[in-house]
């Protein structure tokens, strides 16, 4: 890469409320963090975590309201990628992480494992709310760590 | 904007095999429900999902795969899995479905002893 800007390292897009647009942002993050280097398997990570931090925006922040857009920011730093990813809902608050075993005995709710895997995925995750209103789930993942011995078969989190 | 989902089904002596293409998500979902609940009617005993390695899960699709594990869990059915590129293997393992539903490398592999 030729030399490159503060600001040139912050890519910005908007994708409206709409189920499977979270796919766009998806790729977008994953098209850098390979101009960056990242190897196959942490973007693979990244990519389930942006899809997942934009369903719940597009989902439980908007509402699947289309006039309204998610944001996302991506930001390249030296040695890793934050991706930042803005609604206007109220926040997720304090949330329980979900248990299979609980799932598979209360069939009526299975879902919910969105902020579990991004918590999973990542190397910071950080949910806040700035002066404008805006909900912000704000992801880290660098290049080094979790790069090497992390195959399929990793344990089971309890 | 989803990749739509297309399921075949097949038969291996008495295994009922899912050929699942495309993407797994909350909005093609209902459709893989649909087969297992249709396979499960025909009292299907031993299930085995056959992934597309190039296929989109995200965590919408998993919820699906939990009601199936969850009604398998009551019909006492045997399901196993294949065909997951090595990222959702991980997330299986991650999410826990791995305990309910076995996992396998191959076709053959899954259907061997099955």
């Amino acid at each position: 890469m030729s030399t490159i800007t503060d600001e040139g390292k912050k890519i910005e897009l908007y994708i409206p409320s709409i189920m499977g647009f979270e796919k766009v942002a998806m790729e977008c993050a994953a098209s850098i963090a390979k101009i960056m280097g990242f190897n196959d398997d942490r973007i693979d990570d990244l990519k389930t975590a942006v899809s997942e931090a934009c369903l719940n925006a597009i989902e439980h922040g908007h509402g699947m309201n289309a006039s309204l857009k998610v944001g996302i920011t991506i930001t390249m730093a030296e040695s890793s990628l934050q991706v930042a990813v803005h609604d206007k809902g109220g926040g997720i608050g304090q949330i329980d992480l979900p248990v299979i075993e609980n799932k598979i005995e209360d069939e009526s709710n299975t879902r919910g494992w969105g902020i579990f895997l991004i918590k999973n995925l990542m190397d910071e995750v950080k949910f806040e709310k700035t002066a404008e209103g805006k909900n912000v789930v704000r992801m880290i993942i660098n290049l080094k760590k979790r790069s090497e011995g992390q195959g399929s078969d990793i344990p089971e989190k309890s | 904007m989803n990749r739509d989902i297309e399921i075949s089904v097949s038969k291996n002596n008495d295994v009922s095999i899912l050929n699942i293409k495309g993407d797994v998500t909350a909005v093609t979902g209902e459709k893989l429900e649909d087969a297992y609940e249709k396979i499960s009617a025909e009292g299907a005993k031993k299930i085995l999902l056959l992934f597309d390695k190039e296929s989109y899960i995200n965590s919408g699709g998993i919820a699906f795969l939990i009601s199936v594990a969850s009604e398998s869990k009551k019909r006492e059915q045997s399901i196993r899995l294949t065909g997951l590129s090595e990222h959702f293997q991980k997330i299986f393992h991650m999410v826990g479905l791995t305990k309910y539903m076995s996992l396998f490398p191959s076709e053959e592999s899954a259907l061997d002893g099955f």
